[in-house]
């Protein structure tokens, strides 16, 4: 629209004293989130990529340059950094695969019209509110070998054999707190798919059902095209949010017992706060910066690109 | 339950079986996901020998609510819930004004370098803190930080920058060039202008990013716990994470600790509930 264009700055060309006086405002409104930002997020980053290249004990007044030392460390002789390694890969498949398949399921029954839709989406949806450390701290409670949820649970339904040390044993450790994480994540995906479908056209539904499409031509034919950038981004975010798990694993178990559900946001934390020794620390989390972008860059050029299609610039 | 559209399929006027099914697994899945915080609310009113006695599904014998003195008490939740409040009331609505001023700027005027600045903010919302915590102890504890309210709130606004402002730019581009455009040419500020107009108009959106963060404050523990390292100075979640520690194998009391902790949360959320579909479906699905 050039008319109203020119009627907000003025026909002259670009640097008019309006202007000027606006883009000085600008830099007012903008600078205190900018600059907490830079400070407090982007710094860090930037710093625990130095760090990983420097030995350094959290209280001596130098950090030495040691070069590729900690990454050597961790990747050959660190005997938790694999194991960690490959706990975060198990937990993010798992995390990308489940709870948005069950929040896909919920949305799509709940996207019928039954009565009550509300609460039931108030029901599903209230384990997000709950702080990740409550969540585990029930969980933990529920996974009482003794007085438990679980286990009472089961002797009740004289299935004792199934009872377990559900946190204590290391072969089923990382599969009970995933549970909990099932729990508390499912609601997540649930809404935004919830919200995706809302743009499935009705009358296109309509018009499949009166062509004597059955339900399930209309889900794989009319809705699943129309939810595929709704789906894209759960699964990014699931992505994301898997990588980034720490509470729920220090609410559990911090790691234990004997590593077995240590994971490389946790471990990174560990090696720095509570070993010291903030260069393998660091090396530990760039690992998992490194992994996060790789998955964010691509995500966000084609976030961009879908925008621009749509008009969105 | 009244409607006449219930249990029936688009373009059809009869009852759906199939429909009915599905609702009654619904409600079944329903009670599964109501079953762990039941259960808690339970334990939280049952005394020791009860909670060891009784079958875990089972009402409490009598309702003991000195579990509840007796959490308040050890958790010093006196202090931690001060702490909590105070953090999260004074970050939220700080944080949002300083992200709605920034994106009011980014959307509305004519500045250089837009575009990066904005690829930069949305870079933000993707990557996570849980990498920089032990720098981010380093900055708070060189600035003379640590165990301080300030040395919080900080790290707090800048990780809820980012999303604030992704979402807020959307809104206020989308606002019709006419609306402010009379104001400017009147000589009025930007500063007016966004306070004058932009605000008002996006209360809602406002109302959903504010309640989205008094939950993700309110419940914040990593960056806590490398900042808030005196146990005059924790949050809650510090403190309900010290007291399963010290006192997991107390059922009662340990219950009633998450009862206590979780539920300003959850009465925000069923006071709110429509926002946060709102607020998190604005960021995310629309773009």
């Amino acid at each position: 629209m050039p008319m109203t264009r020119s009627l907000e700055w003025g026909a002259a060309p670009s640097s008019s004293p309006l202007e000027a006086a606006g883009r000085l405002q600008g830099w007012i409104l903008m600078a205190p989130a900018l600059l907490i930002y830079a400070a407090f997020a982007l710094y860090p980053m930037v710093d625990v990529v130095i760090l990983s290249f420097q030995k350094w004990n959290g209280v001596a007044a130098h950090r030495e340059f040691v070069g590729l030392q900690n990454y050597l460390h961790i990747f050959q002789d660190d005997p938790v950094f694999w194991g960690a390694l490959r706990n975060t890969l198990i937990w993010t498949a798992l995390a990308v695969v489940i709870p948005p398949m069950i929040g896909f399921c919920f949305a799509l029954a709940l996207n019928t019209p039954v009565p009550g839709r509300g609460a039931l989406r108030a029901v599903f949806y209230l384990p997000v509110i709950i702080a990740p450390i409550a969540v585990a701290t029930m969980w933990k409670w529920m996974y009482d070998p003794f007085f438990g949820l679980f286990n009472d649970a089961l002797t009740n339904l004289n299935l004792q054999r199934l009872i377990q040390d559900w946190l204590g044993d290391r072969k089923v450790a990382l599969y009970s707190i995933f549970v909990a994480f099932v729990w508390q994540q499912v609601g997540f995906s649930m809404v935004l798919f919830l919200a995706g479908l809302q743009g499935v056209s009705q009358t296109l539904v309509e018009a499949a059902r009166i062509d004597g499409a059955n339900r399930l031509q209309v889900f794989r034919y009319v809705a699943l095209p129309a939810m595929r950038t709704p789906i894209t981004i759960v699964l990014v975010l699931s992505l994301i949010h898997s990588l980034k798990a720490f509470d729920i694993v220090y609410g559990m178990t911090l790691g234990g017992p004997a590593q077995s559900t240590q994971m490389l946001a946790l471990w990174a934390y560990t090696q720095s706060m509570q070993i010291h020794d903030f260069g393998k620390g660091s090396a530990v989390a760039v690992v998992l910066l490194a992994i996060t972008i790789a998955i964010v860059v691509p995500y966000l050029a084609w976030r961009n690109k879908l925008d621009a299609k749509e008009g969105r610039a | 339950m009244n409607s006449p559209s219930l249990f029936r399929p688009v373009g059809s006027s009869r009852t759906d079986p199939v429909l009915v099914v599905l609702w009654i697994g619904l409600l079944l899945l329903a009670a599964v996901w109501l079953a762990p915080v039941f259960f808690i609310a339970m334990t939280s009113f049952k005394s020791t020998p009860d909670v060891m006695n009784s079958s875990a599904f089972a009402l409490p014998a009598q309702w003991f609510t000195e579990n509840y003195t007796i959490a308040w008490q050890r958790g010093r939740f006196n202090t931690t819930f001060i702490n909590s409040a105070l953090i999260t009331l004074v970050k939220v609505p700080l944080g949002l004004a300083l992200s709605a001023m920034a994106a009011y700027a980014l959307a509305r005027i004519e500045m250089p370098r837009k575009k990066a600045l904005l690829a930069v903010l949305l870079f933000g919302t993707m990557i996570p803190f849980q990498v920089m915590l032990a720098p981010l102890f380093m900055l708070v504890n060189s600035m003379g930080l640590l165990n301080t309210y300030v040395g919080l709130w900080l790290p707090y606004i800048a990780f809820g920058v980012p999303y604030q402002v992704f979402v807020l730019h959307g809104f206020f581009k989308e606002v019709p060039k006419e609306l402010s455009e009379a104001a400017l040419i009147d000589g009025a500020s930007h500063f007016t202008i966004f306070r004058r107009i932009f605000l008002p108009i996006s209360l809602p959106v406002l109302a959903a990013l504010l309640i989205m963060d008094f939950v993700a404050t309110w419940n914040e523990f990593a960056m806590a716990l490398v900042i808030m390292l005196d146990g005059r100075n924790w949050t809650l979640p510090l403190s309900l994470m010290a007291f399963q520690g010290e006192f997991g194998s107390d059922f009662g009391p340990l219950n009633a600790a998450i009862v206590t902790t979780v539920a300003p949360a959850v009465i925000v959320y069923l006071i709110f509930q429509r926002y946060f579909v709102g607020g998190l479906t604005a960021g995310a699905v629309k773009g």
